[in-house]
Order: C-alpha cells, then structure tokens, then sequence
C-alpha cells in the first residue's frame, strides 16, 4: 500500500536519513524503532509529504506521491511527536477546525468529532480549553485530530512521550483497536520498545539515519536464537567484579546497571561456576540470576552496541 | 483558506485583549491629546517685556497675524503665563525686539510649526528692516509691487494647489496615531504564523489537502480585515461622535485605509520572514512601529523635519505615504487624483515586499 525506495534527506552535511526503504502492507500494525536521533521523524516528515527527500521515492498503491501529494494526504492521518493544537480552543473547535481542512461539515463533521471524542475518551469534556487538560489528554485530542478524516494509514510519531501511564496505556488500547477492530494501517515510531512489541506486527530498526534490521518480531529475536540473556542482581555496585564477569570466555555483551550485570552469552555457556567463583573472590553476595529469552531491547543493543534511550 | 480564516476569528475571540487595547489606546491617545486641539487656527498669547513699546508690539502682532495659520493675541505677561500654566493653551510667545522666546507648558506636536513660521517672520522682518536703513522706502515700494504684480506665476502639481502647509493638529494626531497603533495589531495577529510553525499546527496544515497559498490568504485576509476595521472604525468615531472634520471625501479615506493596511500587513510578512522566533520579534516589532511612526510623521507633520537623511528613509516607509495621502485628502480637500501616486506607492510596496516575504518563507522551510 504504502512504500518508500532509498529515501535519503541530506543537510548539508549531515545525511539525517540514508537509503531507508519500507514497506506498509494494507491493514498491518508496522514499528519503526530507534533511539533519539535515528531519522524517524524525518523519515516520518518525507512519509508524510511534509518534506521533500534528497533522493529516492515515496509511493501510495504505486504512485510516486512527491510532486502529486494530493491523495497521499487524503489518505494520510499523522500524529505529530508535539502537540499541535490550538491551546487556546476547546478540543472540540480545535476537532471543527481540523476536520474542515479535510472538506467536512455539517452533520458529518459534528457526527465525526463525536465519534472520535468518543474513541479518545474525551466526549464528556469536548467544551474544555486544550490548555486545562493534563498532557495525556491532549495527546489524546492530538491522535484525535489526525483521526477527523477517516485516514487509511495512521502514522504515529512517539505519540506517548511525556505522558502518564493511564493515558498511555489508554492511548495504546485506541490504536490496536484502530488497527485490529477497523483495519487501520498503522506506522507507529517509538522508542519505547514496550509499546512497540505490544502493538506492531513487522517492526524496523533504524540507526544513524539507516534501516539496519527488519522484520517480524519473532525474525527480529532469532538474531539472538543461539543466544540467552542472564541478568544477575548483587547486594550492592561491584563495578571490578562486573569488569572480570564481561571478561569471561564467551560473554558477547556485557551491560551494567547500579546493583545488577546482564550477559549476553551463547546458548550453553557454562557461566554459573565461573559467576559464583568470582562473586566469593570480590566478597560479593548473589541475590538473584535469571536467564531470559532475547527481547527487542535484547536485538537493538546486540545491533547497535547501545540501548535505545542512550 | 476559509478554514484558516474562520480560525483566526475563533482565536481572536477567545484573545481579544491585544486587538481591543490597540484600538483603546488609539481612541484615547487621540481624544485627551487631541480634544485640547483645534480644527481652525490656534490661539497663542503673546506678551512683550521693556525692550519693546506697546507699538511695537501691535504691529508684530499685525504681521504675525497676516497669515490664517494662528491667531496672536497680545495680552500681558501674566496673563499668557496663566494660560500656560492652567494647561489652556500648550506655549506662549514671548516678543523681543530681535528674536522671540516660546514658553512651553507641555509637548505639543505644534510647536514645531509654530517655531518654524516664527522664525520665518522674523527672519523676513528684520531683512526687510536692514533693508531699510540702507534703501529708505523699500518697504512700501515692494507692498505696492506685491500688490499689483507684473508677472503672475500659477503653480499646479500632481498632488494638488499645496502650496503652503497647512498644520491641522487634531487630524495630525488622528492620522498619526491611528496608523502607527494598526502596526502593532497587524504584525501582532500575523506573529500567528510564526507560533503555528513552532507549535506544529502548520505542518499539520501542510499535510492536509489544503494549499499554502490558501493557509496564507487565510491568515493574511485575517489580520488584513482587522487591521482595515480598526481604521474605519476609528475613522467613524472620531468623524461622528467626537465631531472631527475629515472632509468630504471619506470613501476615499477608507480607500486609502486599505491600501495602507495591505502596506503593513506584507512588511509584516517580511518581517516574519525573517526573524523567526516570537520572542526577537516581540522586540522587533515596537522598534519598527515606532522608527516608522517617528520618521514617516506620524507623531509630527514631515513637513517640519528639514534633514536630508530622515526625508530620504522616510520615502521608503508606507506610513508617510499613508499620511500624505489621508491629509491630502482630509486636510487639502483633494480627490482620487491627487493621491493616485501615493496610492501606487503602497499597493507597490506591499506586492514587492509579499512576494519576497513568501519566497523566503518557502526558501526556509525547504532547507
């Protein structure tokens, strides 16, 4: 449905995105994953014909939408990393108005802002000035405002940072049921990677502007198959202890974290002898080891040597 | 762009206050200053000290009062300083025999003018004096050859008979005051522009089918419609309810008003332009309203400003050409004709300076 080809954005001399080339299959739920800093959100702006790429393509049903933009945003609904509203209005005028620049009115408009007041959760405080809402509220208001038009592809550019836990998880509910109840095609960026595996069906992993892995979830974690994460928590900070540990034959990722080491180590590894042996040379107390099946956290610091709030 | 439009009157609603207090502060400005002021001559007392006989003083009188500009009333020393200090009149003039002293008791627009025709009268009096001592008689030979001429020189131009400046206080101060407080409502409303851009509802726009020229025109046609009711409403006021003279053409005046308001609303976009952040241009914006409002004669007729430098700039301003056109009209009585140029002038200036304006918008958000 949706592609793009070697889409590039170069500024002047910085290439923010190099050669990315995805693919939106009709109905399906795709992540787009990486740390602050990775070209997502140029990405995003190219996607969204909001800027023209340096070189490459991006196409709706096979169509090059570059210099005919016109049915990309028709069919396009985009909701922006920042709050793009109008503060000083209610959200059901900031909804009015949104929903006018896409042709609506009358009935239908009013029958569309209650719909998707409804969906967001906020039908009951459409007359309230965005201004006085919490900030998931008008995260909220923000989804609902790229929703006005009916759109066929959603994409979402970290629509839950800042916001807290009941509004995100409120949040994240709207979009599956978005995406699974009414077929919506969804591209959705984060860096939370939580969110990511909840909600997407393929995702891709960006870094430094370039696409470096994609895939399934399960095609994603397979990288790691013949590998195990153990993660062993100690009475207290031992960073020589730590030191020796990500020393031991076979460790290829070593993370320290205050009072806990996760490894990274081949499938059968022999680690726990060799663990206990130096945790009794440095005086230290294990509290707690467990081995774990590689998540995306697991894949995207295996890729990129560094984890994605880094 | 009907949208954009409908939006911007829905916001103004919700926040009036900026538009409400500019044109508050015009009304008021206007008629406390202006209500002292007067549509027909001024009065000035005028005393004279010892070095002067009462003679003497009656015929400076006779000479000063030879022009309709102001009219001088010879009074005694306390009692033209009463008037000046009970706020009756802003200055006094007091007569030497060679030179004349003004006393000011407040800031007033026409002090200047009355400076300036003081010191030409004196300066064509005590010529004519010396003139005297060595040429006897040459005083009344040359009342008899102004009398009858022999040679008479009709001079016409573009703008009208305007051979004399004619200073009308009241309507210096409306003109003045009006146009330079519209900036500040103008450039204000299209400070929108640059806040959409940073909040992310531009872009949001951008990517819906709604066209950029069509976000512009909404925008523009907005603080253009503000910027032009303020004017005419004001305009209307002091015309009906405060009883000021604006003449007989006052279509004309709105004609002018428009061509004034579209002048401001594209330097506006330049501005915008090219400073990007609300807060420089919440600095920017007062300097420019008020350079412009000092030097286009806002705050004083441009008549009186005599350096080079200041008149050169000020050719460049749409707010002179504004005033010249609305005094022209009001002041001058002229018609269509006489403001055509000054017209040319602004609707000229507004499409260069919209043009570049969006040019450079675009330039910016493409790199």
């Amino acid at each position: 449905m949706l592609e793009t080809q070697q889409l590039t954005k170069k500024f002047k001399d910085t290439i923010a995105v190099d050669d990315v080339s995805l693919v939106l299959r009709q109905g399906e739920s795709v992540g787009l994953l990486g740390p602050n800093g990775a070209g997502k959100s140029t990405a995003i702006a190219m996607i969204s014909t909001l800027m023209k790429p340096s070189s490459g393509d991006v196409k709706l049903n096979g169509k090059s939408v570059l210099k005919k933009p016109g049915e990309m945003r028709r069919v396009l609904g985009v909701v922006p990393q920042k709050i793009a509203l109008y503060e000083e209005l209610s959200a059901y005028e900031n909804l009015k108005f949104f929903g006018r620049l896409y042709g609506l009115s009358g009935n239908k408009l009013e029958q569309r802002i209650d719909y998707v007041l409804e969906l967001v959760g906020l039908a009951d405080r459409k007359k309230e000035l965005v201004k006085n809402y919490s900030g998931g509220m008008q995260r909220r208001v923000n989804l609902a405002a790229a929703m006005m038009h009916e759109p066929e592809v959603l994409i979402m550019d970290e629509p839950t940072v800042g916001i807290d836990p009941q509004s995100r998880n409120h949040l994240l509910e709207t979009i599956r049921k978005l995406n699974q109840d009414e077929g919506m095609t969804v591209l959705y960026t984060s860096h939370y990677m939580e969110e990511v595996e909840k909600l997407c069906d393929r995702v891709y992993i960006m870094d430094h502007g370039k696409v470096i892995a994609e895939g399934t979830k399960e095609e994603l974690k397979a990288i790691l198959s013949d590998q195990e994460t153990v993660l062993i928590d100690f009475d207290q900070n031992y960073p020589e202890l730590f030191t020796k540990l990500s020393e031991i034959e076979g460790v290829q990722q070593a993370t320290a974290e205050e009072h806990s080491l996760k490894l990274i180590i081949p499938k059968g590894t022999r680690l726990l002898a060799a663990l206990f042996h130096e945790a009794e040379r440095y005086g230290a107390q294990v509290v707690n080891v467990n081995v774990q099946t590689p998540t995306l956290e697991d894949v995207f610091l295996r890729l990129t040597g560094r984890k994605l709030r880094d | 762009m009907k949208a954009v439009f409908l939006l911007q009157w829905r916001r103004f609603y919700r926040k009036p206050l900026l538009v409400l207090a500019m044109f508050g502060l015009t009304v008021i400005f206007v008629s406390v200053t202006a209500a002292g002021g007067q549509s027909g001559p001024q009065m000035i007392p005028v005393y004279a000290d010892e070095s002067m006989n009462n003679q003497q003083a009656q015929t400076w009188i006779e000479r000063l009062n030879g022009e309709e500009q102001f009219q001088f009333e010879l009074m005694p020393e306390s009692e033209a300083r009463s008037y000046v200090a009970e706020g009756d009149v802003s200055q006094a003039v007091n007569l030497l025999e060679a030179d004349y002293r003004l006393l000011v008791g407040r800031e007033d627009p026409a002090r200047f003018a009355l400076d300036s025709f003081l010191r030409r009268i004196y300066s064509e009096e005590l010529r004519l004096e010396n003139a005297e001592q060595t040429t006897p008689g040459i005083r009344a030979e040359m009342e008899s050859a102004l009398s009858d001429p022999a040679l008479t020189l009709s001079v016409e131009s573009l703008q009208g008979e305007e051979d004399s400046f004619q200073y009308n206080g009241q309507l210096q101060l409306l003109f003045g005051m009006t146009l330079f407080f519209v900036i500040y409502t103008i450039m204000f409303s299209l400070v929108r522009i640059v806040d959409e851009k940073r909040t992310g509802t531009w872009s949001r726009m951008i990517i819906s089918p709604v066209r950029k020229w069509q976000m512009y025109l909404g925008h523009l046609g907005y603080s253009f419609l503000i910027g032009f009711s303020q004017i005419t409403l004001i305009f209307l006021l002091f015309r009906f309810a405060f009883g000021f003279e604006l003449g007989d053409r006052f279509w004309l005046l709105i004609a002018i008003a428009a061509c004034y308001t579209f002048s401001i609303v594209a330097l506006g976009l330049l501005i915008i332009s090219l400073i990007t952040k609300p807060q420089q241009l919440g600095a920017v914006i007062p300097i420019v309203a008020t350079g412009m409002a000092m030097v286009g004669g806002a705050f004083w007729p441009i008549e009186l400003v005599t350096n080079e430098i200041l008149l050169a700039v000020s050719k460049a301003l749409p707010i002179t050409y504004g005033l010249q056109a609305l005094t022209s009209v009001a002041v001058y009585g002229n018609g269509l004709k006489a403001v055509a140029i000054p017209l040319l002038l602004l609707l000229g200036f507004g499409s260069i300076c919209m043009a570049i304006a969006i040019r450079l918008m675009e330039w910016r958000s493409a790199s």
